[in-house]
């Protein structure tokens, strides 16, 4: 497969997964399951940023080094944030 | 590209990107921060000398404390050690100049405006007076007195600074990686290099966190924002606090970087301990691996001790407990270093020479410093002693013990620097009257550890040991008239040094003349052999299989052999371009502008020395802060300020980008862990983790307020019916659309499409400014809510925290989207004329930034619109 064709399923995959999460509403109640849907929700980006950092920015076909580079950054703010919210009283 | 001028030429100083000059420039200039931030000390010293404000007054005193320390922590200390760093690093790993020269200079300028900047604070009323904390709500106007320009010239000047160091540390993480002489494995950079390489890591992941606060902090001041107020809409923020997150935030976010700053402030002196020790005992340093490990350690557990400076505020008592415990645990490699030191001078002969005696000095007073900062870490003891002159005491001890070790490093790479020997006697009386007066300063301050912190008075019975400490801090002064005057008659009269005035100094910096040729070496450096030589031009060829650049690479193993991956691959000039965005010289598009011109053919061309463009494009930065700080008061001064600034800088961008410089790559270099990565990819991906940090601080910050006032009452309470998911969702579509066009612009690229690669950045920028179009209807739309009961006044940047978390941070991404987007007209523009034809690398870098941008959006959309 040339890796334009991969290009454009990718992007079909990133449309229809952004699609979902402004639909999800529709099928979950937030009211009732509103931590259901942010951790699908949630999920759903997730997997979107893994496809673009791993195809769209290469990661997949960089030395390894690179992908712990931008992992560092990402584990950095993670760790903020995880353990500012996890302070609160 | 301007010639370079000869060092007794004034032009030279403003042209230059050599490295060794601009080492010597960061030297210069930290001093002269040194005796700035010492005047405000003497100030308040002397204000200390009776328990009442009957000198400065009380908002005098405030201000000579807060910026004493602003000034010592931030504009003396770390840039003196990247004096060192600048003129020393490169020539530890056999490089020529760091990786990118004109970021270098640039790095440079944009640090000494920041601190013209912070200078002309103290014209505008007041400068910033809320302790060198910048705690909240202390830090924003509605706290302080007057009009507070002051105060945000302050926090424009850290971002000004930030933006240096971020610099810096992108250039410095890619010269270590990509540019070491062949042979040479990262574990055997000497130790100095090494505690350079893990400051910058640490202050790559560290500043990006501040800059986030204090871009937050700035847009409360210039927008009037509400993440650091109490009270948004009610009287007082005694009774009607509405943000009760507020200074919890900022004491995570400057925290997170705060104690990583006490080892990017220490780990140089560390690195300058270990070589002064090592070359003056005469032997390795013992357990030299071990010592290694033990800075690694400390570098990543840095990163998990922040909440022991916030014991005495509301966190849990969770937290607490295992933040105490990461705490005490950071303790433990220091000890394995402070042995290692101790062991070297059992198992060697010492030399007591200045340098020594400054590195010796440095470690009694760290062990001192260290030894009392545990009591701290303990949860029940810092009870007792937050707040009071231990931790004065206690952090003297540890950051002027670095600044200690810095001094001994200033006399220890002076001969090589100038050439000449200082005068050994009147060093060692400069140490012995700094050591004298350190202790006299210092020392006091424990036994008088019950007075309070950050404020003039204190118990009477206390006042001789305050008046020793202002006789201590004019001891301590009056050192450095020695140390001046040795080092100016030393320049003009000092004894002639050759290239290795020190015996046992092993380190690749005395391999070569002191001062140092231009070009630092006269052949190729290489350690393949187990020690140093100096490979000719037929050698290398002949170790590249005569076509340098493209032979194999060699692992971090040291086995030899070729290790050129992309050595001197070709890389188009500007192509990645232009940079700019609105004025600001932010990171990314000097990055890019510096991408830009390194014309690298293979060729045996002259790598560039001088740019005129750092200095001008520093310049414009400062006039546009100066502008910002005083935009919100409508003056017509401020306003033309910002928009000349504003101008300069971008006008100054494009000229650097337009201008043809070559810095090349070594042809052979050991490239561990980055071999197949080239210079200018590893340089935009070490910047985009930066980035991707500022973004998650930003988003973090965000999560944490909401947490704070209760995550699903934000959604009922503070957020309008008509803010809805469709406009996130378009521009979900337009960017990902956008992000798919610049990969077929980069494949149209590798096949030489002209029209396809201009199809496809033409819709790149088409649904870039569709998606700034969309949200501009959208941000009036809620701007304008008249109708709505509940907000009479419309939702925007100021109505209430969830407004203000929206408009910042999508704003925040909004702009990079605008930097992108003049990134691709410039590159559409190259394109038409030819550029980029099989030559696709720099849309991919280009891209990559881009991506990210993308990503961002994707956890934005859903946390802003859905959830």
């Amino acid at each position: 497969m040339s890796h334009t064709k991969l290009y454009t399923i990718i992007f079909g995959v990133l449309f229809v997964f952004a699609t979902i999460q402004a639909l999800v509403e529709q099928f979950i109640s937030f009211e009732q399951s509103y931590w259901l849907a942010f951790g699908l929700i949630i999920a759903l980006s997730v997997i979107k940023a893994l496809l673009v950092a791993g195809y769209y920015q290469h990661l997949r076909w960089e030395p390894r080094s690179v992908s712990y580079l931008a992992g560092g950054g990402l584990l950095v703010a993670l760790a903020l944030t995880a353990a500012a919210a996890y302070s609160i009283v | 590209m301007s010639e370079l001028p000869p060092k007794s030429s004034i032009r030279r100083w403003f042209l230059t990107t050599n490295h060794k000059d601009i080492g010597v420039l960061y030297l210069i200039t930290a001093l002269f921060f040194l005796l700035f931030g010492g005047l405000m000390a003497m100030l308040f010293r002397v204000e200390l000398l009776s328990p009442a404000a009957d000198f400065l007054g009380e908002s005098g005193y405030n201000q000579a404390v807060s910026t004493h320390g602003l000034l010592m922590v931030f504009w003396f200390i770390s840039p003196f050690a990247f004096g060192f760093a600048n003129y020393v690093v490169p020539l530890q790993i056999g490089a020529d100049d760091l990786a990118f020269p004109r970021l270098n200079a640039l790095s440079y300028w944009l640090y000494l405006f920041s601190g013209l900047l912070f200078g002309v604070s103290f014209f505008q009323g007041t400068t910033f007076a809320g302790g060198w904390t910048m705690y909240a709500p202390l830090n924003t106007p509605a706290y302080m007195p007057g009009e507070a320009l002051g105060a945000t010239s302050v926090v424009l000047a850290l971002i000004m600074f930030i933006a240096a160091v971020t610099l810096g540390s992108v250039n410095f993480l890619t010269t270590m990686y990509r540019m070491r002489a062949e042979g040479l494995r990262m574990r055997d950079l000497p130790i100095f290099s090494i505690s350079i390489n893990l400051t910058v890591w640490m202050m790559l992941f560290a500043f990006a966190a501040l800059l986030a606060a204090l871009m937050i902090l700035s847009s409360d001041h210039i927008l009037g924002t509400h993440y650091f107020s109490y009270a948004i809409d009610g009287e007082t923020f005694a009774t009607d606090a509405d943000n009760p997150g507020s200074s919890m935030l900022w004491a995570h976010l400057f925290w997170f970087f705060g104690h990583p700053e006490v080892y990017i402030v220490f780990f140089p002196a560390l690195g300058i301990m270990g070589e002064c020790f090592q070359t003056f005992t005469g032997r390795r340093l013992v357990g030299r691996k071990w010592f290694i490990i033990a800075m690694v350690l400390v570098a990543l557990q840095s990163f998990i001790v922040w909440m022991h400076h916030m014991f005495l505020t509301g966190i849990n008592l969770n937290i607490k407990t295992i933040f105490m415990a990461t705490t005490i645990g950071i303790s433990l490699p220091f000890d394995l270093m402070v042995f290692s030191l101790i062991y070297t001078m059992i198992k060697g002969k010492v030399r007591f020479t200045t340098p020594f005696l400054f590195s010796l000095g440095a470690l009694l007073l760290f062990i001192l410093g260290g030894i009392t900062g545990v009591f701290l870490g303990a949860v029940v003891l810092d009870y007792q002693f937050r707040g009071t002159y231990w931790v004065v005491a206690h952090f003297h001890y540890v950051m002027v013990a670095g600044a200690t070790a810095l001094f001994g490093g200033l006399y220890y790479w002076y001969p090589k620097i100038t050439g000449k020997m200082y005068d050994e006697f009147l060093g060692k009386v400069h140490f012995a009257v700094y050591f004298i007066g350190f202790n006299l300063l210092y020392f006091p301050m424990f036994i008088a550890w019950e007075t309070p912190r950050r404020v003039f008075n204190y118990p009477v019975e206390l006042t001789i040991w305050h008046n020793l400490s202002t006789v201590g801090a004019f001891v301590l002064g009056a050192s450095f008239l020695i140390m001046f005057y040795n080092m100016f008659v030393s320049y003009f009269r000092g004894e002639e040094v050759g290239d290795r005035p020190w015996e046992f100094a092993t380190s690749a910096e005395w391999a070569v003349s002191s001062p140092p040729p231009l070009e630092n070496f006269d052949g190729v450096p290489s350690y393949a052999s187990g020690k140093l030589e100096f490979l000719d031009d037929e050698e290398v060829a002949r170790r590249t299989g005569g076509q340098a650049g493209h032979a194999g690479t060699a692992a971090d193993g040291g086995t030899g052999g070729a290790a050129t991956d992309g050595g001197t691959a070709s890389t188009d000039p500007a192509e990645a371009g232009t940079a700019g965005g609105t004025g600001l010289a932010t990171a990314e598009t000097a990055l890019a502008a510096e991408t830009g011109t390194a014309e690298l053919t293979g060729h045996d061309e002259h790598a560039s020395h001088a740019s005129f463009w750092p200095f001008l494009i520093s310049l414009g930065g400062f006039v546009l802060f100066l502008g910002l700080s005083g935009v919100r008061t409508g003056a017509m001064l401020y306003e033309s300020l910002a928009l000349v600034g504003g101008v300069v800088t971008f006008g100054s961008l494009v000229g650097m980008a337009q201008e043809p410089f070559y810095a090349p790559e070594p042809a052979i270099a050991e490239r561990w862990p980055f071999e197949n990565v080239e210079k200018m990819k590893l340089g935009m991906w070490t910047f985009l983790a930066s980035d991707i940090v500022l973004f998650g601080a930003f988003i973090g910050s965000y999560a944490f307020i909401r947490f704070a006032y209760g995550w699903r009452a934000w959604e009922h309470e503070l957020i309008p019916e008509a803010h809805v998911t469709f406009p996130g969702l378009v521009n979900t579509y337009l960017l990902l659309a956008s992000s798919f066009a610049v990969v077929l612009a980069m494949v149209s690229a590798e096949r030489e499409s002209k029209w396809g690669v201009l199809a496809s950045l033409g819709a790149t920028f088409a649904l870039g400014v569709g998606f700034l179009i969309n949200k501009g209807i959208e941000w009036l739309h809620l701007f304008n809510l008249h109708g709505s009961e509940a907000f009479p006044h419309g939702w925007d940047l100021t109505t209430n925290l969830a407004s203000s978390t929206f408009y910042l941070t999508t704003g925040l991404h909004g702009a990079h989207v605008v930097i992108g987007l003049l990134i691709v007209v410039y590159m559409f523009v190259r394109t038409w004329g030819g550029a980029y034809m099989g030559e696709e690398k720099p849309i991919e870098y280009f891209g990559l930034y881009w991506h990210l941008v993308d990503i961002v959006w994707l956890f934005l959309f859903p946390l802003f619109y859905i959830l």
